[in-house]
């Protein structure tokens, strides 16, 4: 229930002031209006501006007299306009005079009683209906602006901006939307006080530019302004005029902004697409330590094109299996010679029109988009099914491990999904194992570690993905149910030549060390990072070393040749 | 003693009045008393002979929505007119309507005695 009305349905008394030098009228008024309101008086203009300047949080309309001495019922409306704050008490005019109404309604009245009174219940019912319009209508204004900034909020920044163009049907207008860079971050490490002034120092900047640049200006998804101006010719000079505004105002320089820009706006366009375009030109930069800005181009526009014509074809593409599970070779190289000890199962897309296309590219928009479990299923049970195949003809198969997103974990029926699957497919849980990225157990991961000690109890083998990247501490390690530990393709890329990224891979083999559980350097190409990782105790290998991801029928021949049963 | 039924044979509209005051007869009583306490009528007499036709307009709107607000139709009927003269300062002789306002407020002051 809205304020308003909760405080209308308990009835919460309401203050009504009454002007009026004539003692009777003011009498007959009180009377009427006292029932319901608690009601103050004055005689004249002047002690009413007392009044009212000493009540102004708490009264909710003024009855005003027209003719008075000292100060007059127009000279009063005409003070209370010109104040921002008393101007949004509303006041009706009592008045016998049909021309008076005109200037009232001028200087800012909302209504009229004549004199003599109407009946007790005209008067009543006009007194609630203006209390009552106005309360909704401070509401209103109370819920278009963020708190914090005084901008708009996104909904009516957008209905602001449609009503903008309805008016300006052939104005070129811009769509800026700019990031401030890791403010998580920053709240994290200076306070949410600091990380607020930043906010509010951007939207200070943008409302005194804001008539300048033809600007309407939102906070949204609390680290994003959106900004809808005129066609500007240079946009970069707006993005280094907010940057210095800021170093100059916080006194800190390591604060960096993006902005993404869609120039020149299609109008045929929604208002809410329009934004969504300069925030993937914005999403196409990368969270650095300096001020940057991409336009929403061509490329952009195709990218965008072709991600949604992706996003509509997951469906098709799955029933026409057109999704194939490719199997990377694990090999043990602790021993004399390697020896096949797993696989990872990884898709690919071979796409009818375009051929294969990069888990790189279809993944993240899978993921941004709610579809990625739906795929991620398809591949598991791939991946089962064809280890059961191998087990058949083989007689035995390596564990397969399959992706697990973040998003799947949450899904109330993931351990019944598993498990049947295991169980349908005639399997057990160690023939596959499940891999989770790192970054999956730090976001607010209790009920994470809860479904996945579940899964770990059911018999899966938890290998923990790409770790490294994440920001897991050892105490929080400890605690962590993983079996493997998988270390970030990113150290093993640079580590020959980067002695930092030698040193990341010896402390996590140090650390599977000490929680007692083997490591998997994965992304291995040469025979250098091979004798790096073999020499710092890593006994798991996986990368082009051994071979890329194959397809299953190419696969078997790394299952016959193998000699580790 | 002030009484409606003095009131009713006065001419006041007192069905109206009353309602005006939710209905509550002593609170209607009560402001008729207001009316018999205020002194503006000699107020308004010396005004408009002493020619200051904008102070008697001043007075005179006051005095009609005062009599109008308790239905005092024998009074309020002729302060309606010559507030209207008055607003548009016409030059006319007011001395009749004077007296018509100054015998009702005597006749209505005799109910309370």
């Amino acid at each position: 229930m809205r304020q308003a009305e909760l405080r209308r349905e308990k009835n919460l008394s309401r203050n009504v002031l009454i002007v009026d030098d004539e003692p009777l009228n003011r009498a007959l008024l009180g009377r009427i209006v006292g029932d319901r309101y608690n009601v103050l008086y004055a005689a004249d203009g002047k002690e009413a501006l007392d009044v009212i300047r000493e009540n102004k949080d708490v009264l909710s309309l003024v009855l005003l007299d027209i003719i008075m001495p000292n100060m007059n019922g127009f000279e009063l409306l005409a003070v209370l306009k010109g104040d921002a704050q008393l101007s949004k008490i509303p006041v009706i005019v009592l008045t016998s005079e049909k021309s008076a109404e005109i200037k009232s309604l001028e200087l800012g009245a909302v209504d009229f009683i004549p004199k003599p009174y109407d009946m007790p219940e005209v008067i009543l019912a006009r007194v609630r209906r203006s209390i009552e319009l106005s309360e909704d209508r401070n509401i209103i204004r109370a819920t278009e602006f963020d708190p914090l900034t005084g901008l708009y909020i996104k909904e009516f920044f957008f209905e602001y901006c449609k009503e903008y163009d309805h008016y300006h049907p052939d104005e070129k207008r811009d769509a800026e939307v700019v990031n401030v860079n890791r403010l998580k971050t920053i709240n994290e490490l200076k306070g949410r006080e600091f990380g607020d002034l930043i906010l509010k120092t951007i939207a200070e900047r943008i409302k005194e530019k804001a008539e300048e640049f033809g600007a309407i200006a939102a906070r949204c998804d609390s680290d994003n302004f959106y900004i809808y101006t005129k066609n500007l010719p240079d946009h970069e000079a707006m993005l280094k005029d907010l940057s210095d505004y800021l170093k100059q105002k916080t006194g800190s320089s390591k604060i960096s902004l993006r902005m993404g820009v869609y120039e020149d706006v299609d109008k045929n366009e929604v208002i809410e697409q329009r934004f969504d375009r300069a925030t993937i030109a914005l999403d196409s930069l990368k969270s650095g330590y300096s001020s940057v800005l991409a336009k929403y181009d061509s490329a952009l526009h195709d990218k965008e094109l072709f991600g949604e014509k992706l996003l509509g074809e997951i469906e098709t593409a799955i029933e026409e299996k057109q999704f194939k599970v490719f199997y990377q070779p694990k090999y043990d190289v602790s021993g004399e010679k390697p020896r096949l000890c797993g696989a990872e199962a990884l898709v690919r897309w071979l796409h009818p029109e375009h051929g294969m296309v990069s888990p790189g590219v279809f993944i993240p928009l899978f993921e941004k988009n709610a579809l990625v479990q739906k795929l991620d299923r398809y591949v598991w049970k791939e991946a089962a099914s064809q280890v059961k195949l191998w087990k058949d003809k083989f007689g035995y198969c390596v564990p397969v491990s399959v992706n697990v997103s973040r998003i799947d974990i949450f899904e109330s029926d993931i351990e019944s999904f598993l498990v049947n699957l295991i169980k349908e497919s005639g399997l057990s849980t160690e023939n596959i194992h499940l891999e989770i990225t790192e970054s999956a157990y730090t976001d607010d991961s209790s009920q994470l570690i809860k479904t996945v000690e579940t899964l770990r109890a059911d018999g899966f083998k938890i290998e923990m993905d790409d770790f490294g990247t994440g920001y897991s501490s050892l105490n929080m390690l400890t605690k962590l149910p993983i079996d493997i530990l998988k270390l970030d393709m990113a150290f093993i890329r640079h580590m020959t030549e980067n002695p930092g990224d030698r040193k990341m891979v010896k402390l996590v083999v140090d650390i599977a060390d000490f929680l007692a559980v083997p490591t998997i350097a994965e992304g291995v190409e040469s025979e250098d990072q091979l004798t790096i990782l073999k020499d710092y105790g890593c006994k798991i290998i996986q990368g082009y070393y051994f071979s890329k991801p194959v397809p299953a029928d190419e696969f078997e021949k790394f299952i016959k040749n193998d000699n580790c049963r | 003693m002030i009484t409606v039924d003095k009131l009713r044979d006065f001419g006041a509209n007192v069905e109206e009045g009353k309602q005006r005051c939710l209905n509550d007869e002593s609170f209607y009583i009560t402001l008729v008393k207001m009316v018999l306490g205020d002194k503006q009528i000699p107020e308004l007499v010396a005004a408009v002979n002493s020619g200051d036709l904008a102070k008697g307009f001043e007075i005179a709107h006051a005095l009609k929505g005062m009599y109008g607000n308790v239905s005092l139709t024998p009074i309020y009927k002729p302060l309606c007119e010559i507030t209207e003269l008055l607003r548009a300062k016409t030059d006319v002789d007011y001395t009749a309507l004077l007296a018509e306002i100054t015998q009702k407020r005597k006749e209505l002051e005799e109910l309370d005695k």
